[in-house]
């Protein structure tokens, strides 16, 4: 695999910063794991040059440059959690930590208050050991049929400061394993919000949600009957989706929809009307199911901090 | 020093580290990582001595994770030094220290120490490497020729305001063992003195290289034998000349220089007993390198105390003295000192027995001169 270099990493500002939320409300230092997707753009550089020059420089640049999306992340709520205290990484426990799709591992975070904002001897192995067991796709807008692959080799440090004087609260540095000199180098990180400053970013963005394909419509119309005859497995999956979106619809068809428009209209409203009344007294139990686990989670973090101290002989 | 703020296990590794450690480790910079309990210490800044300058390692613990293993910080311009073996070329040196990280045992207060020093001998040989890629044909030549001699630890200085320099410690007269050359040696450590050479390396447009900035250190403790600072003038570093022609001279210097400096307790001894002859037993005398004594003495009914300090050019130097008054008290209620007496007949060239008697004439006389110091200074107030 070829040790390729990436240009920058993107973050989007809410996925940052639930990051920092979530690693500023830990009682420790923590680590994890962050997802997302590497992506080959071909910058625009058109100019008002002469257009010898521009096509010239379009073609010298046609590999394009690689940039990292940050779209997830998952915290352990401790350090030392998929890796061994030299930092080699162990995949079953990355697998025991619930990671549902690996293939969009593109590295880890470590997060840690009042040190120093450069990577540890422990964090170095990590990056170094990661990026050596996982890699994901590059997805290539121009030429799809090009499939290559990347290392799992982005880290991102957040540090507190260690002088109370200074104003800013948090720091973070995001940086790229290289395996040809077994380095980090650092890399810029932008954030991406949605707005129309940012709207050249959400060109290349591709945000995959983990939704099931919402197959409409498939039996009702005569016209498909043909097509369908394709594969027994890929007509199983679609009625198990149907189904699925069936039970959150609560036995409304996507179909009577339509009936909403139009003269019998009146008749129906009030059917939907209850639906969704049905709908909100569900997701408010939802919530306040929600919140009395939460409460006993975190009774249970407290007995579980409790009973480390005791081992550690801490506050006796 | 007290470790209150750290969990138990954590200050036990800590209080081991700092009194086992051949080194003289400084802690500083101690501070918490913890939300709840700020009070909880778990992190810290470890100041090891390394080729007579120091390197500062940044040591994390987790305090809510007080069993496991901690993590290192290096400096800013230590960068590639990667002591972990998943990102360490496999070269079988850094196996002990990947033991004591992968088997972590928290009840072992010894294990800090123990990674310390894996670390730090992974930190020599990394420097060494580093020394060893610089493009200087005299450093190289250097390298090869004093490469035989043991305990040499080498650094490499550079940054972007720092000019490049290429520093050695080199332990010298290590064979003598001046801790058993002292009778009654007090020192807990091996006393060392090094020979710091701190080689400019070339830039491009120079020809000559610049002689390198030499210094000798020694351990602190070294001073009341005889001060490497002050007793040796370091020999000439002519143009041309290398580490491996510069080194047996300025040993063989060294190595009479101490023998003179043990020998010189010797005789400070004998005069302080010659001094007990005509001023009785002293009061207070340092036993084991005789560079003070207190005796009390008397004129009459004026009693005072003479303080003797030998400086370690003793006998070429005489003694300076001071003398301190029984009888008088200034207004802070502290007795009446008279100033640093250097000036009265002496000459290295007497007796040991001589020296002591005319020592105490001169005394009879300054006694007269001290007290009419000490009624004036009364009278003042």
């Amino acid at each position: 695999m070829d040790d390729l270099s990436l240009e920058r990493i993107d973050i989007s500002g809410p996925t940052l910063a639930s990051l920092i939320q979530r690693v500023s409300s830990s009682p420790g230092d923590v680590d994890g794991l962050i997802f997302g997707q590497i992506h080959r753009i071909v910058p625009s550089n058109l100019s008002d040059d002469s257009p010898a020059d521009s096509v010239a420089s379009s073609s010298s640049s046609s590999s394009g440059q690689l940039v990292a999306t940050v779209t997830s992340f998952l915290c352990s709520g401790k350090t030392v959690s998929f890796y061994d205290p030299i930092g080699r990484v162990d995949s079953r426990r990355i697998s025991s930590l619930g990671v549902d799709s690996p293939d969009r591992l593109i590295g880890w975070f470590s997060a840690r208050r009042k040190t120093a904002n450069r990577p540890s001897m422990r964090e170095l192995a990590v990056t170094s050991s990661l990026s050596s067991q996982f890699q994901l796709p590059i997805e290539d807008l121009e030429n799809p049929n090009s499939p290559a692959n990347m290392a799992s080799s982005v880290f991102f440090l957040l540090t507190t400061p260690s002088t109370e004087q200074l104003i800013h609260t948090h720091e973070y540095r995001a940086y790229q394993f290289r395996s040809s000199n077994r380095r980090v180098e650092p890399r810029s990180v932008a954030i991406v919000n949605i707005g129309p400053a940012f709207r050249g970013h959400y060109g290349t963005f591709s945000p995959k949600s983990g939704f099931p394909p919402l197959i409409y419509d498939l039996r009702s119309s005569a016209m498909n009957e043909d097509r369908d005859e394709g594969s027994l497995s890929a007509k199983k999956q679609a009625l198990s989706d149907q189904k699925e979106i069936d039970a959150l619809a609560e036995g409304l068809q996507v179909g009577y929809l339509k009936r909403l428009v139009g003269a019998e209209a009146a008749n129906y409203t009030g059917g939907i009307e209850e639906m969704y009344e049905r709908m909100l007294a569900k997701v408010e139990s939802l919530a306040s199911e929600v919140e009395q686990s939460s409460a006993k989670v975190f009774e249970q973090d407290n007995r579980n901090r409790k009973l480390r101290y005791r081992i550690a002989r801490i506050g006796r | 020093m007290a470790f209150e703020g750290f969990p138990p296990l954590i200050a036990d590794q800590l209080h081991y580290l700092l009194n086992h450690s051949p080194d003289s480790i400084k802690i500083e910079n101690v501070c918490s990582g913890n939300k709840f309990n700020p009070k909880i210490l778990d992190r810290f800044t470890l100041v090891i001595p390394y080729c007579l300058e120091t390197i500062k390692w940044d040591v994390i613990y987790n305090s809510e994770y007080a069993m496991a293993p901690p993590d290192f910080i290096f400096g800013p311009d230590d960068e590639d030094f990667m002591p972990c073996s998943s990102v360490a070329p496999d070269d079988g040196q850094s196996l002990p220290l990947n033991k004591a990280l992968s088997e972590w045992n928290n009840q072992d207060t010894a294990r800090l120490l123990v990674l310390i020093q894996g670390l730090r001998d992974q930190y020599e040989i990394y420097q060494r490497r580093r020394v060893g890629q610089v493009d200087d044909d005299r450093v190289k030549f250097e390298i090869s020729t004093v490469l035989t001699r043991k305990g040499i630890e080498m650094q490499m200085t550079s940054g972007v305001e720092k000019p490049e320099e290429v520093k050695f410690a080199v332990p010298l007269v290590m064979d003598m063992g001046i801790n058993k050359l002292v009778a009654g040696c007090p020192w807990k450590h091996e006393q060392k003195i090094y020979l710091q050479v701190v080689y400019p390396i070339l830039r491009k447009y120079e020809s000559v290289p610049a002689a390198p900035r030499l210094k000798l250190v020694s351990s602190s403790d070294l001073k009341a034998l005889f001060s490497v600072e002050d007793d040796v003038k370091l020999p000439p570093w002519m143009d041309g000349m290398c580490l491996a022609e510069y080194l047996p001279h300025l040993e063989e210097t060294l190595e009479r220089q101490i023998l003179e400096a043990v020998s010189a307790i010797v005789f400070r001894r004998s005069f302080v007993e010659a001094l007990a002859l005509f001023l009785g037993r002293p009061l207070e005398a340092d036993p084991t390198f005789c560079r003070k004594a207190s005796f009390l003495a008397a004129s009459g009914p004026f009693a005072f105390v003479v303080h003797f300090f030998f400086s370690s050019q003793f006998p070429k130097q005489q003694p300076a003295l001071m003398l301190q008054s029984c009888q008088h008290l200034n207004q802070m209620s502290v007795p009446v000192k008279s100033n640093l007496l250097t000036e009265y007949p002496w000459s290295p060239r007497w007796e040991v027995g001589r020296m002591a008697e005319r020592l105490c004439d001169f005394l009879i006389d300054e006694a007269a001169n001290f007290k009419k110091y000490c009624n004036e200074a009364l009278l003042q107030h």
